[in-house]
């Protein structure tokens, strides 16, 4: 049972990170190596409105949410739509850029110590019972709001106007534009809620174990899990990511912890090898890339 | 265009003849990037006490300047930085202050120059360990195998039960090293090792590894690693509804760390004063933080100043002016009164660049007076291999 737990919400933290990479990827193709750096601002977002808002923990937590959000928006508007137009390498290499960015402005204006947001909110991690296993309160909330935000998401991409024309955007561009889609609010709203899903990722993980420089890594451990499930599908993030930590936490469990760092890439090879394009990817999408 | 020439020669005079007027010493430290954290206060700390030297009248009446580049805990940045220290900043005195794979470019470098290295809050390598490298030195708290000895010592004094021991290290070579030792070596003590769980660095939750851990129902468990898989682990363990008891090692920011987790079963050991103990060194380091504006709590502020104190004690021995060689000499036989931040002095010798002796402490969170208490006074282990 407690592996079952485990599995759970390691998946979900993968669930919650990769969101943001197939995000901007179905909608503009662009892969962004920044993701983990935008987590760790997310994260250092609730730190700054924790502080700032002091015993209002909800009202810190909106904020940073909506912060999140917007610095997604201002990083299309003041970087990426340059990039509309240009070859997909040109953009992936202007988010490592800002990555690289990111993480020098961080360590300058929140220095290298480790923070603990769910400290600075006034709230505790709690171990909860689930059957027989236990959970921590922010793991509990972590499968919670992997499972809100997917389904929000699914909900917004097949019922909305908005989410129609991100699809319709992400097929064929050209032909979006040409029925009047304005392609740069759309990408721009893409980079807006990849940021906020990044950022609540890394809001969370900075909550059960404290927030330090080493969040940029966990942001690329989740990417193996995104590349299985199709970087295209979102389904397939959710997927990819259970599959990716099923395997991780059982061979941590059987055969050998240290096997734990390699076998998200394992599984990714072997992928790759019998079907590139991922469990739920689409195959010429992939080809063009 | 020669005028342009001679204006740029006489711009760097005073330069030039400000660095030949001081001892200049040179460091590489991780002052950026994801291990910062761990290295960055210790170069601080001992920058400031130095700045606060020089404030005083410096070292045999000259003042010590401090060049300090970040390598960022890559070894290509930490051989280019031994290079310009030694070749442009002429130090007498090079200091690394990061992480192990940065010791092999620097070390190579300082003995092509002959110039004397200091590893300050840096790893110990097992070069200044008896029989000691001629150019190699170290101050930094914790010492492979040593902090095992005391560690499993204080837990076979404390055990209330047969003790069945795991362990946890980080998946890097020096800590895994560590742990596999430690694991010997509890058998030799008559303790049952349980379970050893290596977690690699960083992992994004712990639990698993934890639940291994502790399924395999240990008593106590001995962590030697860097503090975030340490105290994580640990978390991990509780969470699970685990209740035995925890030992680690204290790194700069144990005291503090300490307070936030509350565990009365949560112990750290270590071989540096905390400011609970408030000597009156720790009022002397309060005061030079807040002088100089430290980013860093003064908690995590000791083991820089031992650094300072070391550098200090060695250039006062070093007649002016001063050459590596003379510095070489003053640190081959160096005694440093390091002011009850450690159980004793620090002794250097021609054989032994760690130091003769090294003093351990226990500590823990005690619930009932809510304050960080002594679990283990100082306790003294000769260093002879």
């Amino acid at each position: 049972m407690q592996l079952a737990v485990n599995i759970v919400v390691l998946a979900s933290i993968y669930a919650l990170i990769c969101c943001g990479y197939v995000l901007i990827y179905r909608v503009s193709r662009v892969l962004s190596l920044a993701h983990g750096e935008l987590m760790m601002l997310g994260a250092y977002g609730l730190y700054a409105t924790a502080s700032l808002f002091g015993g209002h923990p909800v009202l810190a937590v909106a904020a940073a949410g909506t912060l999140a959000f917007c610095v997604g928006i201002v990083v299309y508007a003041a970087l990426m739509w340059r990039m509309t137009g240009e070859s997909v390498l040109a953009a992936v290499l202007a988010t490592i850029a800002l990555g690289i960015l990111l993480r020098g402005a961080m360590i300058l204006v929140f220095g290298t110590q480790t923070q603990y947001p769910l400290r600075d909110l006034g709230w505790s991690n709690a171990s909860l019972a689930v059957g027989s296993a236990r959970i921590s309160a922010v793991g509990l909330a972590l499968v919670l709001a992997t499972a809100l935000t997917y389904g929000a998401l699914f909900a917004f991409l097949r019922g909305t106007r908005w989410g129609i024309r991100m699809r319709a955007a992400g097929q064929n561009p050209l032909l979006a534009a040409q029925r009047g889609i304005g392609l740069h609010g759309v990408y721009a709203l893409a980079w807006g809620l990849a940021t906020f899903t990044g950022g609540m990722a890394g809001m969370l993980i900075a909550c059960d174990a404290g927030l330090e420089g080493t969040l940029v890594v966990i942001g690329l451990k989740a990417f193996p899990a995104a590349l299985v499930g199709g970087l295209d599908s979102l389904a397939g993030a959710l997927v990819g990511s259970l599959v990716v930590s099923a395997a991780e936490v059982l061979l941590i469990h059987y055969v050998d912890p240290l096997l734990s760092d390699v076998v998200p890439f394992v599984v990714l090879l072997a992928m790759l090898a019998v079907r590139p394009w991922g469990l739920f990817g689409t195959r010429e999408e992939l080809d063009r890339v | 265009m020669r005028k342009t020439l001679w204006s740029i020669v006489l711009a760097l005079l005073p330069i030039v003849a400000a660095a030949q007027d001081a001892y200049v010493i040179g460091v590489s430290g991780a002052m950026t990037g994801p291990v910062a954290p761990n290295y960055a206060p210790v170069v601080e700390a001992m920058k400031a006490y130095l700045e606060h030297l020089n404030g005083r009248g410096g070292v045999n009446g000259k003042p010590v300047r401090v060049v300090v580049l970040d390598d960022q805990a890559q070894p290509s940045r930490a051989a280019t930085n031994a290079k310009q220290l030694l070749a442009q900043d002429k130090v007498v005195m090079l200091l690394n202050a990061s992480l192990s794979s940065t010791y092999a470019p620097m070390i190579a470098e300082a003995k092509r120059a002959g110039v004397p290295l200091y590893f300050a809050g840096a790893v110990c390598p097992k070069e200044t360990y008896p029989p000691a490298d001629p150019l190699q030195f170290c101050s930094t708290a914790f010492g492979a195998n040593l902090d095992s000895q005391a560690a499993l010592g204080f837990v076979k004094a404390h055990a209330r039960e047969p003790v069945k021991i795991g362990f946890q290290a980080m998946a890097i070579p020096i800590a895994r090293a560590e742990i596999d030792y430690a694991e010997g070596l509890a058998k030799t003590l008559g303790m049952t090792p349980v379970e050893k769980q290596i977690s690699p660095p960083p992992a994004p939750d712990y639990t698993p590894f934890a639940t291994k851990l502790k399924e395999a129902e240990p008593n106590w468990v001995w962590s030697w690693s860097p503090w975030v898989s340490q105290v994580r682990t640990f978390e991990a363990l509780r969470r699970l509804g685990w209740n035995g008891r925890y030992i680690t090692w204290a790194h700069l920011n144990a005291e503090d760390e300490l307070a936030r987790i509350r565990d009365g079963e949560f112990y750290v050991i270590g071989t540096n004063a905390f400011m609970e103990d408030n000597l009156p060194v720790h009022a002397e380091m309060r005061a030079i933080a807040a002088r100089t504006k430290l980013d860093y709590p003064v908690s995590y502020l000791t083991e820089g100043f031992v650094a300072g104190f070391v550098v200090e004690a060695a250039l006062r021995n070093t007649a002016w002016p001063p050459t590596p060689q003379k510095v070489l000499a003053a640190m081959n036989n160096l005694k440093v009164d390091l002011k009850g931040l450690r159980g004793g002095p620090l002794e250097w010798t021609k054989d032994n660049h760690f130091r003769t002796r090294q003093y351990y402490r226990v500590w823990r969170w005690d619930p009932a007076s809510n304050r960080v208490v002594r679990a283990q006074d100082w306790q003294a282990i000769d260093v002879k291999r």
